[in-house]
């Protein structure tokens, strides 16, 4: 790793506007929706009213008959357009074994879950289509449905998929270090069963997709809102069974992602099947009650833990039993992969010297668990960060002192973890300090003004997997890959067109990258031009998420821009006949290191570049354009401390977020502002994973939270605003020593709120083992005489 | 989430109203703010086939003091309310509430006869209009009438008025000099529908209340009005004791559902709290007579 | 206007260009917006009334336009996103967005400006407790809101 040169600090960590700005606030923004495509057929689904039912009949005539409908189908139709979605374990590849997944586009013989799209309609404009699809008349013979994945293991339980024996998806154990022999000489074990409830991305935009085969090209054209346009490419062409290099796909702006648009669904697949069918357009856009019913959920696990500790506080040792609840499918492509990820997580930025772990991951007739910004890390952190609270308490030590004396201290990497993670660098213990100098001092430190409230403060440590490898992710269970690329062209006119295999759904990559690109380049920002998201104009990459882009994107970004650079110098040595030393690219033109006289405009070199009159050897080619491909070592790592002071009103068991403080280490940052943006917006969403967010079923498979009447996301007054500071360590290995940090915020907030409710409520002795933390459960943890 | 097909009809004037109420009945529905009717439109848990849209009616707007009262015209909006010098001269629990009703744009086009009419158990006004023994005025093209709004409200989103009449009118009594009032409303985010609310409006003289008026919200199918709470109040002095007392009768009265946002036990013991807490509120803050 | 029509003429102003269409009577003020007008800034997030994405200016209010029908916007004078610039140069609110880094993904940025637009053409003056009540029916899943708050606060002339 190279660290940045010194020039280019005066870019890096920058605060600049954002080049996404202007058109989006001028009203120019493009979301899938936006996308003008006359004639364009509208498409709606008719959808499973059961959790899990047999269908008996389908009856599409009186759809069919409705004015401006253009087709009605249903499996049959759509299985002769659709090729299967199935997901096989393949053992040639290095993820744990876990059962087929075969996902009907639409359903076939029985529905698995509330909201499962059973009948298609494509017609004029989406209200007829709503209208066709309730006029179909579906027969239905229901079944038993399993709901609660406990009960989903017990071998007598309704099997969600006839062909398995069990509704079992995956096993996987883990057993390292003298585990018994840790338990069997603690001087304490404490453990706890940890209930995450379900909840989900809740992107501002819902899915999305809108294609068009174009007879003149014979390219099948699909806009979409994804953060993998690439990998989208690949689905469609799949199963619509005809060549990758006769689709492309587009993504101008997407509106958020966090995880739930790193997938592809049947909805989407059918759209673009029938676009080309019918030679007409067809667009499907999710409206939110789909979104909250049927798109994907996450989270929802049972984390049964225990932990080893020794008189002192050091941990001896740690067993977790993971369930993971995913529903009716699996995550399309990738096969789901939440409850490993959780047991991954939870050893965090301690030394544990001994780990066991289970995960079993349970189908259910519910809607299916995909990736949220974390995946299963909010959830391992959760239960680490409670267990060690649990533990401090339990042996009188300070719940500060017990985390300083087990984590990694700094000189200790890299440092080899229980489970063979190799954390490279990292600042746990300083951050914790940080940390708890910044909560201690300032407002809502002394004591409530109000008898019936307390007040608690609470921390979580947690160290974020980041940019993994393709090794590694190939082991987590997707079969893709680590590396990205990025193309780096500078134009005859000295402009330069950056262009990415990842696309951004809000994370700023068009800002961030000229920055890089710029800061390597010695030219300004506004020269350059950012280009993502369009598979006939990128090179070819994998996916925006896994807090990757920055290090990944970011590595191809600036190796490639070096390439550059440095055939630029070496021409302009040629020409100038001045050693390339003495050279240096700035104010849009090649200067004189020394003096920084200009010796001749950027736009002049290059040209002669492009037409072969820079003197340049002829061993290399004409042109000033890399496509570099980076691969990222196995995992970069960052880490954080969160830490929370809240007010609890022990008579409604309201809790209020009086403060509360990250301290993060992302190693490099190339714009603070954007850093300081994803945090703030993460720890929103893990606020609403803490205390509002739950998608709720009954005992039928009915799903309750339908609207955003029922499932809440904070609003403004529920967010406090984030103290933030930074701590930098880079990385030893990525390039400039970038760390990733997208997700972090989202990791930490459950567990530094449940530690702090539970500060506040110590006196109790409370079990603060769940999320989200409603109120109805907080006053439940507060015997009824002191409620008063 | 598109509505289904309908049929609209934007009447000019009440008799025009009226006269398609009459027409059409139970086969219309009235549409005022839209603030409730409209999202049920768009997820298709209505399908009425008529809208009458009332919004044309400028006579049925407006705020003003008559016959001893505070005349609430059925369609002015929650914002206007919100920001009525006359309304918080007159009555200031009604601003103190109105300020609550969801968000900024929902108040400015949400009416409060709309909110009455639709009978959401946990809405404000339903809840104000009981708690207050606000009177309510229905036109039809047969008859007018009067109806307390402490006998309007039939159950949840179920109301005696009848297919082809439009409310138009609701009137608030005056709040006595020297009185005061406590509003409390138990939320999961400012904004959202109550999960239980409790409105009192105490008369006092030299500390004493003479009167009391209370009732509470989102603990049952309609607005309870809960004369025994009132009876504990009349005569104390808003000491610890009587308004446990009164805290733990209104807990006794109610008799909640579970739903989503909270179980029964937890909305019956919120109206507990919250009654204590309106009710501290009410003497506390008792303007000086 | 005593019959129920399905389907009518109605005549408005939007972004200060008057206009005249039949609409069908079920099509939202939001659709029409979108569809016919071909006005894409306004947004879709839920279409019950909740996100505050489809928020627009009618008669001088923030109102939101998925919960009014195209047909009661007759008469009506309408603004939305696309008005707000002045001869292609930011507004006030566009220009205190930007300056915040008030936006991530965009999507419900549109809102938010037409809701601030009423606040600071109101000239509120408001604390950060009432300017984060006042935004209280927009919702955003990007930035966490600090930013948006600082945003208007700037705009009604208030440190945050």
């Amino acid at each position: 790793m190279k660290t940045p040169p010194a020039t280019t600090a005066k870019l890096l960590g920058a605060r600049v506007h954002r080049v996404e700005d202007p058109r989006v606030l001028l009203g120019h923004a493009r979301f899938v929706d936006d996308i003008a495509l006359p004639g364009k057929l509208a498409l709606a689904f008719a959808r499973s009213p059961y959790a899990h039912a047999r269908i008996v009949s389908i009856n599409t005539e009186p759809a069919r008959s409705i004015p401006g409908i253009e087709c009605v189908l249903t499996s049959a139709d759509a299985n002769e357009l659709v090729a299967p979605l199935r997901m096989e374990h393949r053992p040639s590849f290095p993820a744990p074994p876990c059962r087929p997944v075969q996902w009907p586009v639409l359903a076939e013989g029985k529905v698995r879950f509330v909201g499962e799209a059973v009948v298609a309609v494509a017609a004029e404009n989406r209200a007829l289509a709503e209208d066709a699809a309730a006029a179909v008349e579906i027969e239905w013979e229901e079944l038993e449905p399993v709901t609660d994945p406990e009960r989903a293991r017990r071998p007598e339980s309704p099997r969600v998929h006839d062909e398995w024996p069990d509704n079992i998806f995956q096993t996987v154990e883990f057993s390292a270090g003298p585990v018994a022999d840790a338990f069997d000489r603690a001087d304490l074990v404490v453990s706890e069963r940890f209930r995450i409830g379900r909840h989900m991305a809740l992107p501002m935009e819902g899915r999305g997709i809108a294609a068009s085969f174009d007879p003149a090209s014979e390219i099948l054209t699909v806009w979409a809102s994804t953060q993998m346009p690439h990998v989208l490419r690949a689905e469609i062409a799949r199963v619509l069974r005809c060549a990758e290099n006769s689709v492309r796909v587009i993504a101008v702006d997407v509106g958020g992602g966090f995880g739930l648009k790193s997938h592809v669904f049947p909805e989407e697949l059918l759209a673009a099947a029938l676009a080309r069918r019918l030679a007409r357009p067809v667009e499907w856009i999710e409206d939110r009650r789909e979104h909250l019913i049927a798109s994907q959920h996450a989270r929802d696990q049972i984390v049964r833990a225990e932990m080893a500790v020794a008189r002192d506080g050091a941990i001896l040792g740690l067993r977790a039993h993971i369930t993971c609840d995913i529903g009716a499918y699996t995550e399309y492509p990738w096969r789901t992969f939440e409850a490993n990820v959780t047991a991954m997580a939870m050893p965090g930025p301690y030394r544990i010297p001994a780990y066991q772990y289970t995960t079993v991951s349970v189908a259910t007739n519910k809607c299916s668990i995909g990736a949220y910004r974390g995946v299963g890390q909010p959830i391992g952190v959760f239960a680490m960060e409670r267990l060690v609270d649990i533990a401090a308490a339990r042996l009188g030590i300070d719940r500060i002192e017990m985390r300083t004396r087990n984590m990694i201290a700094r000189d200790e990497h890299p440092y080899t973890t229980i489970t063979g993670d190799q954390i490279e660098s990292g600042s746990h213990r300083e951050c914790l300090r940080k940390a708890v100098e910044m909560i201690s001092s300032g407002p809502h430190t002394g004591r409530p003004n109000s008898p019936s409230i307390r007040r608690g403060v609470g921390f979580a440590s947690y160290v974020e997997m980041t940019a993994p490898s393709s090794m590694v992710w190939q082991t987590l269970g997707p079969p893709g890959s680590g590396s990205e690329p990025a193309m780096v062209r500078m134009e005859t006119d000295g402009s330069v067109t950056v262009a990415l295999g990842t696309n951004s759904q809000g994370q700023s990559h068009q800002t961030v990258f000229a920055q890089a690109a710029a800061a390597v380049l010695g030219i300004d920002p506004d020269r350059i031009r950012v280009v993502q998201g369009d598979t006939a104009a990128t090179p070819r990459g994998w996916f925006a998420g896994g807090s990757r882009v920055a290090v990944v994107s970011g590595g191809a970004v600036i190796r490639a821009a070096e390439k550059v650079r440095d055939k630029l110098l070496g021409a302009a040595s040629m020409m100038s006949e001045l050693p390339v030393s003495e050279l240096v690219i700035r104010g849009g033109s090649i200067c004189r290191a020394a003096d920084g006289a200009p010796i001749s405009p950027i736009a002049e070199v290059a040209e002669a570049i492009w037409i072969g009159r820079a003197g340049l050897p002829p061993d290399e080619d004409q042109g000033l354009e890399f496509t570099v491909r980076y691969e990222p070592p196995p995992v970069t790592h960052s880490n954080a401390c969160h830490a929370a002071i809240v007010d609890v009103d022990t008579e409604t068991g309201t809790v209020a977020i009086r403060r509360y403080v990250v301290v993060e280490d992302c190693g490099t940052m190339l714009n603070p502002d954007v850093v300081d943006g994803q945090i703030q917006g993460g720890v929103a969403q893990g606020i609403g994973g803490a205390l509002y967010e739950e998608i709720v079923y009954d005992d039928n498979g009915q799903i309750l939270t339908g609207t955003l009447m029922d499932y809440m996301p904070p609003t403004a007054p529920d967010v406090p605003r984030v103290e933030i500071a930074h701590i930098e360590t880079p990385s030893p290995f990525t390039v400039w020593g970038i760390k990733g940090m997208g997700e972090g915020g989202a990791i930490a907030p459950p567990a530094a709120i449940a530690n702090a409710l539970a500060d506040a409520l110590r006196e109790f002795d409370p079990r603060v083992n769940r999320t989200p933390l409603t109120p109805e459960r907080v006053l439940s943890m507060i015997p009824s005489k002191n409620s008063r | 989430m598109k509505p289904p097909r309908l049929s609209y009809a934007r009447p000019e004037s009440l008799d025009d109203a009226l006269s398609l109420a009459a027409r059409y009945g139970a086969d219309a529905k009235l549409l005022a703010g839209g603030q409730s009717l409209v999202p049920m439109l768009n997820l298709r848990l209505a399908d009425p086939g008529i809208l009458i849209d009332l919004n044309r009616l400028s006579s049925l707007s407006g705020i003003r003091r008559e016959n001893g009262s505070l005349r609430i015209g059925a369609l002015t909006r929650h914002r206007e309310l919100e920001l009525s010098a006359e309304a918080a001269a007159a009555e200031p629990m009604l601003k103190r509430a109105a300020r609550e009703i969801g968000h900024l744009a929902i108040r400015n086009r949400g009416t409060v006869g709309g909110s009455i009419a639709h009978a959401d158990p946990s809405a404000e006004w339903p809840l104000l209009a009981v708690a207050l023994d606000a009177k309510l005025g229905l036109r039809s093209q047969r008859k007018s009438r009067t109806v307390p709004a402490r006998e309007f409200f039939a159950g949840p989103f179920t109301t005696c008025a009848e297919p082809d009449e439009i409310l138009t009118e609701i009137d608030f009594p005056l709040a006595t000099s020297g009185g005061g009032f406590g509003f409390q409303e138990l939320c999961r985010r400012p904004g959202d529908f109550a999960i239980v609310a409790v409105a009192c409006r105490l008369d006092l003289e030299n500390g004493r209340c003479t009167a009391a008026r209370i009732a509470v919200g989102g603990a049952g199918p309609t607005p309870l009005h809960l004369p025994a709470v009132e009876a504990i109040v009349k005569g104390s002095r808003g000491e610890n004791d009587a308004i446990n007392e009164a805290a733990a009768a209104a807990s006794r009265a109610v008799d909640p559902a579970s739903d989503l946002h909270g179980s029964a036990d937890y909305r019956r013991r919120m109206v507990a709290v919250l009654a204590r807490r309106a009710l501290s509120e009410a003497f506390t803050n008792a303007s000086p007579s | 206007m005593n019959e129920p029509l399905s389907r009518l003429t109605i005549r408005l102003s939007i972004n200060g260009r008057k206009v005249e269409r039949e609409v069908s009577a079920r099509v939202t003020l939001a659709d029409f917006i979108r569809d016919d007008l071909g006005l894409c800034a306004t947004r879709l997030g839920c279409e019950h009334g909740v996100c505050g994405a489809c928020t627009i200016i009618m008669d001088g209010v923030s109102v939101r336009s998925c919960l009014l029908l195209a047909v009661q916007a007759d008469g009506a004078e309408i603004r939305t996103v696309e008005g707000l610039a002045e001869a292609g140069a930011m507004s006030a609110v566009q220009r205190a967005f930007r300056d915040h880094h008030a936006l991530q993904c965009g999507f419900c940025t549109s809102g938010f400006l037409m809701t601030a637009t009423e606040l600071f053409e109101r000239d509120a003056a408001a604390d950060e407790s009432e300017i984060r009540h006042a935004l209280s029916g927009n919702l955003c899943r990007c930035t966490g809101y600090a930013n948006i708050v600082d945003a208007v606060a700037a705009l009604l002339g208030r440190e945050s």
